[in-house]
């Protein structure tokens, strides 16, 4: 990757110069967040603390993490522990669920009070909506869904995925602070060893907030749905050209036992299927042992849906497409096209077999 | 009610995507298509939607960019929408977020905007940023991910649903004037209409030279662009399809996975 300075962006990182680096982990206790699910703490905090440990790279980083909430006494004590790291209980009397415009308020006093370099986050539908506006009330720079964190040149870079997966970005901080947002499921956790448990302070913000008021939770269409339960799952994509061909879809799981058909965001926005097929983050995350992937280019939101699958196969005309980094088996072939091929020669198989019985 | 639509001009995201010499941004070239970003146009849509319930409203459409840009004001036009803005960023290389929502900002103050709207990210660069710095920098309550929305009868508040991890719905209340970033599905955006597509063609667009703005940001080093260093243990199959359909029916049988 050539090494080309952004026209607008001027100054330079200054060589040799160690110092320690603070960086700040924000921890949201919520319900039904993906941060933590009844009060348990979920892998995302061990995927930002190994974002963390990368950041600090050997060095004598200072790391904090700043769980944010109601009632987060024990759980901060339980992530202090756990963690073997410093943490700031922010107390927030009320904040039972993730606002807006309450975390911003708090964010934003929090991090002009203490200074920090780095200010790591997830790419969650809330770190999405809190972590730009957080860099701009503390004059941080921001760097979304980054998936990928290696030092170059002495500097610590980020990549980050654009246009759908097919071509990545890097950015490595300059002089300002550098809040960071990071892909769930992009970095492997890092359980360290708790020989030592942080310490943990306590402190109370007022969550009192007349803008944006809490009214209530809907449950997810795929709540209940028989993704959960298949074996076997056939996803359509956009790349089955027609709603009419989803038909395929159903044809090809039917080979299967215990199988189910999905399908990926676009087509379910387009009206072709219900949301409650949805694979992928803002649906059903699966782990089937089969999982066929037809005309699906692989947004970071399905394949973090996907990844968990036992065997993945994916059918898709265009060979860059970002499904293929993930598929055990690449196909490159017209979906529907393939799909009837395949089905017509297992039934043709299985007839020859039940004929060779007799 | 008052409504800004913040749309983007992208390189068609089906469009063979390769980086450019340099390494510093994504080779053009004379096949290269261009679109509104669609995660815009359902923003776009919900605009017009409004407007249909509360039929004084005015829609206008904003966008960043050079030239080329005026397609995708054009096309929002074609949708519906009443005026569009140009803001012209006529310097080599590709504006960060936070000046896109700076200039966006600045133009929107004192403007008496009650909402204003952003697809939930670009297609293109997919930093899904500009929306709520815009919000930020207007002091301004924000919406994410909103997938349903429904503004009182005394266009005084807004009742949104936005969406959540696995696809729960969070409900707020939020009061105007805020912003809000429209997730993909709340609407089916419409194609423009002929009559007015060459309506939009004769309109006078309000065009404004971004360096009448502020061009401070932070400090950030863009180190290029690259293929995505993913390594795939995958095997691509070989041969005609009937021989990829033959080597997938032995794989999944090996595997146990089909019978």
């Amino acid at each position: 990757m050539t090494s080309l300075k952004k026209k607008r962006c001027s100054s330079e990182k200054k060589a040799g110069r160690i110092m320690t680096k603070k960086i700040a982990i924000i921890v949201e206790h919520g319900h039904g967040k993906v941060e933590h699910g009844q009060g348990k703490v979920k892998p995302i905090i061990y995927e930002l603390l190994s974002l963390a440990q990368k950041i600090a790279d050997g060095q004598d980083g200072q790391i904090v993490l700043f769980v944010i909430g109601d009632h987060i006494d024990r759980l901060s004590k339980q992530i202090s522990r756990d963690a073997g790291y410093d943490v700031c209980a922010v107390g927030v009397p009320g904040l039972l669920t993730y606002n807006g415009s309450v975390y911003k308020k708090i964010l934003a006093k929090l991090f002009v009070e203490r200074r920090f370099d780095y200010i790591c986050a997830p790419h969650s539908t809330s770190g999405m909506d809190y972590a730009p506006a957080l860099s701009v009330a503390i004059g941080a720079s921001c760097v979304t869904g980054v998936e990928d964190v290696f030092a170059a040149d002495g500097n610590i870079c980020f990549s980050r995925p654009m246009f759908g997966g097919k071509l990545s970005a890097t950015f490595s901080k300059g002089a300002s602070p550098l809040v960071v947002t990071i892909q769930p499921g992009a970095f492997k956790p890092v359980f360290p060893d708790n020989s030592t448990a942080g310490r943990v302070t306590k402190m109370v913000y007022d969550g009192h907030e007349d803008r944006m008021t809490f009214t209530g939770t809907k449950a997810s269409p795929v709540a209940g749905s028989e993704l959960g339960q298949a074996d076997v799952i056939v996803s359509g994509g956009r790349g089955i050209r027609d709603g009419e061909n989803y038909k395929y879809m159903e044809m090809l799981a039917e080979i299967f036992p215990r199988s189910a058909t999905g399908a990926s965001r676009p087509i379910c926005d387009y009206g072709w299927v219900t949301y409650s097929k949805q694979v992928g983050m803002t649906g059903a995350m699966i782990s089937p042992k089969l999982y066929i992937a037809c005309g699906i280019s692989g947004a970071s939101q399905h394949i973090e849906g996907i990844k968990d699958s036992g065997f993945i196969v994916a059918i898709n005309t265009d060979p860059d497409a970002p499904v293929f980094q993930i598929a055990d088996v690449c196909i490159v072939e017209d979906a529907i096209e393939f799909i009837g091929l395949f089905v017509e020669t297992v039934k043709t198989r299985r007839l020859g077999e039940g004929s060779d019985e007799k | 009610m008052k409504i800004l639509v913040c749309v983007k001009h992208v390189m068609e995201s089906e469009s063979e995507i390769r980086v450019n010499d340099g390494g510093s941004w994504v080779a053009h070239s004379d096949s290269t298509r261009f679109e509104m970003n669609p995660f815009d146009a359902y923003a776009i849509e919900e605009a017009l939607r409004i407007k249909e319930r509360f039929p004084d409203s005015r829609v206008h459409a904003v966008t960043v960019g050079s030239d080329h840009a005026r397609n995708t004001l054009r096309r929002a036009l074609g949708m519906g929408a009443d005026e569009g803005v140009h803001i012209v960023d006529g310097v080599v290389g590709r504006p960060s977020p936070f000046l896109v929502a700076s200039w966006i900002a600045s133009y929107a103050k004192n403007r008496g905007y009650d909402l204003i709207l952003t697809g939930i990210m670009s297609s293109d660069e997919m930093n899904a940023q500009t929306g709520p710095m815009i919000a930020q920098m207007l002091s301004i309550p924000c919406g994410g991910a909103v997938i349903s929305e429904k503004i009182s009868p005394d266009q005084k508040m807004v009742s949104v649903e936005r969406e959540t991890e696995g696809g729960a719905r969070d409900m707020f209340d939020i009061t105007l004037p805020c912003l809000l970033t429209i997730q993909t599905g709340i609407n089916l955006p419409r194609y423009p209409a002929l009559s007015k597509v060459l309506r939009a063609k004769k309109k006078s667009l309000d065009v404004i030279d971004s360096g009448v703005f502020d061009g401070n940001e932070p400090d950030l080093i863009f180190k290029g662009v690259g293929s995505r260093n993913k390594k795939s243990d995958g095997v691509f199959l070989d041969g005609t399809r009937q021989e990829k359909v033959d080597q997938l029916i032995d794989i999944l049988e090996k595997k146990a996975l089909l019978q």
